[in-house]
This record gives C-alpha cells, structure tokens and sequence, in this order.
C-alpha cells in the first residue's frame, strides 16, 4: 500500500523537473534575447511644431534653415548637428544621440531633435495599463 | 467511509488549507526571492492529501472551496481569479499525474507547482494586458521547483505517518493502484 501511494522519488519525477526547468530556460530565451531597443527615429521640432521625423537607420544629412542654419547628419544609428552658425554651438558640443529620451537642442534656431522609439518597438513606454 | 464522515473531513481540510496559506504569508519569502507572488504554497499539501486520499472529486471540490473562502476572507475577486485559475490548473495537472504511475507525490508536487505558476501568469497577462508579464515566468517556474520539492516532501511525510498510524485512502470509486 505505501508502495502504490508512490511516496519516494521515480523517473517521472527528474524528467518533470528538468522539463520544468527547459520550459523556464525556453521562455527565458524567448523573452530576453529579442528585447533589444527597437528602431529609433527622431523627431524634429522647429519653434514647438514638428517639421521632420527621420529614422536614424537611414545615414543622411540635411540643413535646417530658420533664424539660422544646423547640418543635421546622421551616420550609424546616431544623430547629431555637426555645424551651425548659431552663436555658442552648443548643439554642435552636444555631440552623437541615439538613444529613446534623449534630445539636441539650438536655442537661437528654436530646434529641437528628439530622440523616440518607433511605432511597433519594443520599447514601450509603460509595462502595462490597467482599467 | 460513510459520506457524513467524509463531509466532515473534506470541511476539515478546507479550514486546514485556509489555515495554511493564511500562516504562510506571515514567513517572508519575498526577502530571500524578490519576485513578486511567490509563495510556499503549503495549502498545496492538503490538495496532494485530498487528491491521494480521497479522490480527484473531492480534492478539486475542496480547491474550490478553500480558494472562494479564502477570497472572501481577504483578498477579492482579483485574487479568486488568481488563485482559482492557478488551482485548477494545477489540480487537474496533479490528478493525471496522481494516476499515472510515472510520478511520485514529488513529481504530482512539482508539476502542480509548474502549472499554478502558469495558470497565474495567464491570469496575469490576461488582466493586465501585457505580455511582458511572461518575463516572470521562467523564475517562478524555478522558485516552484524548489517549493514542490518542499510541499512533495512534506506531503510524503505525512502520508507516510498516516499509513504508519493505519490511514488508508478512502475513496473506493476510481480504479487506481490503491484499490485493494
């Protein structure tokens, strides 16, 4: 009888166990290796309304015009204002972004290039919403 | 065993279930692993005894029963849908491997603690609407396998003294090893 009640350790047990354990392992991998930060783009805004979205996948140059000029480029994934005549430069001492959040501003052009993830990223601004 | 007797017992191990997942919410497990929703599980024993020695129906009838009392006493409707859905499913996962003599109480243990944890989780993404929720899954499914070990062992010891004290599983309906 207390051999039908099954009470110490069979086979079944360690296959159930590492089964659980591959199951843990497979969605761990499915779920940490594909998370990586999606396409950004960037966003740029000229006196608080945006004129241009630019995927930063694409190298590319343009000029923005305005009170004054910016060269915009963007080479590798990263963004930048690689010259300008506004006074002070400090966009162009601003340096290479690309990561979502973050932003070039030239206060004199009223520019503003900011960084987003793009539609269908994973990178998401919450976890979830409730309600 | 007359079915007065057997009410009784079943009302005793839905009070001894509620009773234990009441008690252990007071250890703090979640120091030692900081996931949240992680538990011992040790209600899970009285499952493993209602299953292995009343029968499939009684146990699920008591897992129903100690999970709405249990809603009722503190936690809500959105901890009856945790933590029925978890239950269920793992009942009905520790009942086919209760019958199946490939596994023991501990592999009935792990299995059922591998299938709450899931059936959580669904819950889980279902109401929040995220599917990142999943995320969590892998390391409740470890924490489970250690938490299975724990209630299996458990389980096993009281059993063992049950049979020793000259317990013998009650339910005479189902064809299973038990029988005779």
């Amino acid at each position: 009888m207390e051999k039908n009640l099954r009470l110490k350790f069979r086979p079944g047990d360690l296959i159930a166990a590492a089964a659980i354990a591959i199951l843990a392992g497979a969605v761990a991998i499915a779920f940490f290796t594909t998370r990586s930060s999606g396409p950004a783009e960037a966003e740029i805004r000229q006196n608080g309304e945006l004129i241009a979205t630019v995927p930063l996948s694409e190298d590319t140059e343009f000029e923005i015009g305005g009170t004054y000029h910016n060269t915009v480029t963007v080479k590798d994934g990263e963004i930048a204002i690689t010259s300008s005549d506004c006074p002070g430069e400090d966009c162009v001492l601003s340096g290479w972004r690309s990561t979502a959040g973050q932003s070039i501003v030239c206060l004199p052009n009223l520019v503003e290039i900011r960084i987003v993830a793009a539609e269908g990223s994973n990178d998401q601004g919450v976890d979830g919403v409730t309600g | 065993m007359s079915n007065t007797k057997k009410l009784a017992l079943q009302a005793i191990l839905v009070a001894a279930a509620l009773a234990l997942s009441y008690i252990e919410r007071f250890i703090p497990l979640q120091m030692v692993i900081p996931l949240p929703g992680v538990k011992l599980g040790l209600a899970n024993i009285v499952s493993l005894f209602a299953l292995y020695f009343l029968g499939w129906r009684s146990a699920f009838v008591i897992l129903i029963l100690r999970c709405v009392l249990g809603a009722v006493f503190g936690g809500g409707v959105t901890a009856l849908m945790f933590s029925l859905t978890g239950g269920l499913l793992s009942m009905a996962v520790m009942a086919v491997t209760r019958y199946v003599p490939f596994f023991s109480v501990y592999g009935a243990s792990l299995c059922g603690a591998a299938a709450h944890n899931i059936g959580q989780i669904i819950v889980a993404v279902i109401t929040l609407n995220s599917i990142y929720i999943v995320a969590y899954l892998p390391f409740l499914l470890l924490v489970g396998l250690v938490t299975g070990m724990l209630t299996g062992a458990a389980a096993s010891a009281c059993f063992a003294a049950l049979i020793a004290a000259g317990q013998r599983p009650f339910d005479k309906g189902a064809r299973h090893p038990d029988k005779g």
